[in-house]
């Protein structure tokens, strides 16, 4: 704390000093972090819903059957190991000797019984790709999807597993207060909007983590937060204010860790013939027009100006080392800021005067969200597009750009593809809608081609995954060569922490204690 | 006295169908919570699935029946998001808000009403008039730069402070109370200080205006000139005159800072009712936000009709009918 090594303390900082040296010294051996986040965890229970708080929270306390590194890399986790037996059947061998909190033992009964419970719930859509599960023993569960799907282990990396007994017992309401999973951590005390404390669980089969007591506190204030790390009440946060980047690095007792996050922001454009905002036909469908629009978007100035320089340009729809990912192909490249070109492009498409449409976008969803979008109003004013733009929270924003899509021409929104696969987000993006159940749900552009519907069925019909990648680079090229959207940036996370802290920044946004040592 | 009572709790029935109504019809305006509980990519079927386990499946005509016979059965409704009794949330937040307006409400009155007497009293002192100024810097200042000014220095620059949270808090009957431990009377300072500073410059210029007026009144000057000492004609004389409109703004000032406490609350990190508030507007957490209002016009009509009573007490000539 900062008045431990100033002179100039008053009597009530001394009072405290003692307090904290006493504590200090009876917890010497033991190690405590505390984490500063932007809101409070709404749930415990995996089942109830997802938002970024809560999924930390759900990874200390839980497990899957498959584990996710902070590079989104896949690997064991509650199974040990898995096999195709054919090329809808997969077998998951389980790991032994695992226990949940409460010392009941793991058990393939476990995972029926929770693949089943996430079908019936809020979140059918974490077993949305499997068509049966059973158990073949104690230690065997054999899952089939309904038809070939090489991702399926990436899927079951969000399903965490639940005790049967436990939960029954307990019911869903409950769940939030008493969580109870096999996962590193056990939860010790939760103050809602106050403080939430785990404690390493001895017994994890991964080995007991390096920290024993993590606290969370949501302190919703940027500043507020900032102020918290100063202080030295916590010793991480979790998105540090632009602003305060320059602040905090200025101090040797701090460090700011940045990386890029999976959230791409992305814009929409209307292929329809008849687009709800724009007076006759649809100028979009042309494929010329959506390349003037993008070739008059200047990604490194809204990086540079509205971003501060903390987001990354995104070269294509999903990361790099994704499915789905070509090598060496860069959106900024294929399309540079050209607006004289992109003046001629709009002219042969018939569209010399430009043309008006409306933009929909949130004021509250993403990293300057709103500004972006007056950006982009400004930018594409160049080429005679007439942005209006219609701003909304985000509590209207996605019933209001719902498919089908009644109200919107052009929409700004962000994805992420968690499953490190851009399988899953072309087929609710981009595939025809309507045409298959499942497909196309999002499809907010309304965009068809029925070389990319084959080549997604192709992808999702192979059990072999280096096929699957094939395929979906196909569609990647398609999508990059047609542009229905305009990939812009990934946000970047920006955390700080007191030295001493070791931090691994996921990809996923996740901060977990059990990757985390301090000295 | 007991028509008088039955009148009011018939107000109250009123004011709060009337706000359960208007609200729960406003919030179908404000978004659909289904959207926030499911993934951005959720299929129909998925959303269909989440609209029927949330009971947002049915007509809002329906939804409303639902919430009010349930009402009548002291069932509050769940949260969309937590999924939890809306009235158990807003309960387990009540006491932080309560006891942060408490100390802010005690700070209020301690500094306004003396000081307020004072810059009354002599209206053209070099001392009143600096207080006046200081008081119109807290009606004009904003809680948040307050707040955040009170941060930087209290709390980064000189560590008197911690800079948020609640501190350590202790049960008493059932209710965690952070006012019974030192480190949560540490914590509470701050956030206090910035919610009483507005307050605190309005109660001050309303009982200074009080002074000045029944300081010109032949009664002041009879009660001094028959021996009363100064204190005395201000504090026994004066101040119980001056004091009636100043216990109205305090009663909704009072019920203002519990409802609308959320930005002292936003920057400390101050675990109470206002934050779950903006949440739920946030998420269009439908049935926590009416709870919440009602509640709150729970307490406004309940601090009104405890206004009343302080004047009968204030001034006899008063009597409630």
């Amino acid at each position: 704390m900062k008045y431990l090594n100033r002179n100039t303390w008053r009597i009530g900082a001394l009072g405290a000093t003692f307090v904290v040296a006493a504590a200090g010294a009876t917890l010497a051996q033991e190690k405590a972090v505390t984490i500063g986040l932007t809101s409070d965890p709404s749930h415990l229970y995996p089942l109830a819903g997802e938002e970024l708080s809560s999924n930390i929270m759900y990874y200390h306390l839980y497990d899957a059957l498959v584990s996710r590194s902070p590079e989104l890399e896949f690997g064991p986790g509650l199974a040990e190991s898995w096999e195709n037996v054919d090329d809808v059947t997969w077998r998951f061998k389980l790991r032994e000797g695992v226990t949940f909190h409460n010392g009941n033992a793991f058990t393939a009964a476990d995972v029926v019984y929770t693949v089943e419970k996430a079908r019936a719930s809020i979140r059918p859509d974490l077993v949305a790709n499997v068509a049966s599960v059973k158990a073949v023993d104690d230690l065997t569960v054999e899952i089939t999807t309904p038809k070939p799907y090489a991702v399926l282990p990436n899927d079951l990396a969000e399903l965490l597993i639940l005790d049967e007994e436990y939960t029954e017992q307990t019911g869903d309401e409950k769940m939030d207060l008493k969580p109870m999973g096999t996962g590193p951590y056990m939860l010790k005390e939760w103050i809602k909007e106050e403080k939430l404390v785990l404690t390493a669980f001895g017994d994890y089969w991964g080995g007991a983590p390096a920290i024993q007591t993590v606290t969370f506190r949501p302190i919703t204030n940027p500043a507020t937060r900032t102020a918290a790390l100063l202080t030295g009440e916590v010793d991480v946060i979790q998105d540090l204010a632009v602003r305060d980047v320059d602040r905090v690095k200025s101090e040797d007792r701090f460090q700011v860790i940045t990386r890029p996050s999976l959230l791409n922001v992305v814009l929409a454009m209307d292929t329809r013939e008849k687009s709800p905002t724009i007076e006759g036909k649809n100028p979009m469908t042309d494929q010329r027009v959506r390349e003037a629009i993008a070739r008059a978007i200047d990604m490194d100035a809204i990086n540079k100006i509205v971003m501060n320089g903390l987001a990354t340009p995104s070269a294509q729809f999903v990361p790099e080392a994704h499915l789905g990912f070509v090598d060496g192909m860069d959106f900024r490249e294929m399309y540079p800021v050209d607006i004289e070109k992109a003046k001629e492009l709009l002219a042969d498409a018939g569209y010399p005067d430009g043309f008006t449409m409306t933009l929909d976008a949130t004021n509250n969803r993403y990293v300057n969200d709103a500004q972006i979008a007056q950006a982009l109003a400004s930018m594409l004013a160049k080429i005679n597009v007439n942005l209006e733009l219609n701003i909304m929270p985000k509590s209207n924003f996605w019933g209001y750009i719902r498919v089908p899509t009644e109200n919107s021409s052009l929409i700004m929104s962000g994805w992420d593809v968690p499953s490190g696969d851009a399988g899953s987000m072309y087929g609710a993006l981009f595939y025809s809608r309507d045409k298959k159940e499942g497909y196309g749900q999002v499809n907010r552009g309304s965009y068809s081609n029925a070389e990319m519907d084959a080549l997604l069925d192709k992808a999702d019909s192979t059990p072999d995954i280096a096929k699957r990648d094939e395929y979906l680079q196909e569609a990647t090229k398609i999508l990059m060569a047609d542009i229905p959207m305009i990939p812009m940036h990934y946000e970047q996370d920006v955390y700080a922490a007191r030295k001493g802290v070791t931090l691994v920044p996921r990809v996923d946004k996740f901060i977990s204690a059990f990757e985390m040592d301090v000295d | 006295m007991f028509g008088y009572l039955l009148k009011r709790l018939i107000q109250m029935l009123l004011v709060l169908w009337v706000v359960s109504v208007v609200v729960f019809m406003m919030m179908s305006f404000t978004g659909d919570p289904v959207f926030m509980v499911v993934p951005i990519d959720a299929t129909d079927a998925e959303i269909a699935q989440a609209r029927r386990i949330l009971g947002l499946d049915q007509s809002l005509i329906v939804q409303y029946w639902k919430f009010l016979t349930s009402l009548l059965q002291g069932d509050f409704g769940h949260s969309y998001v937590f999924r939890q009794p809306a009235m158990t949330l807003i309960l387990e937040r009540l006491p932080a808000t309560v006891e942060m307006v408490l100390v802010a409400m005690v700070l209020a009155i301690v500094f306004a009403i003396p000081l307020g007497v004072y810059a009354g009293a002599n209206p053209n002192g070099r001392l009143s008039r600096a207080i006046m100024s200081g008081s119109l810097l807290g009606i004009s200042l904003p809680g948040f730069w307050v707040g955040m000014v009170l941060i930087y220095l209290f709390a980064v620059n000189w560590g008197i402070f911690p800079s948020s949270g609640r501190g350590d808090t202790a049960e008493v009957f059932g209710f965690r109370i952070s006012l019974v431990t030192w480190d949560g009377w540490h914590h509470i300072v701050l956030p206090a200080v910035t919610l009483s500073l507005g307050t605190m410059a309005i109660l001050l210029r309303m009982t200074r205006a009080g002074m000045m007026e029944v300081g010109r009144q032949d009664y002041m000057k009879f009660a001094r000139a028959k021996g009363a000492t100064r204190r005395d004609v201000l504090y026994k004389h004066g101040l119980k005159n001056a004091l009636i409109p100043v216990v109205t703004i305090f009663g909704l000032q009072l019920g203002d800072l519990i409802a609308f406490a959320t930005i002292t609350e936003t920057i400390f990190s101050w675990p109470g009712m206002g934050k779950l508030l903006i949440d739920s507007i946030y998420r269009a957490d439908r049935p926590v936000i009416v709870v919440y209002l009602m509640l709150v016009a729970v307490i406004f009509v309940v601090i009104n009709f405890l206004v009343d009573l302080v004047y009968t007490l204030i001034d006899p000539r008063i009597t409630l009918k």
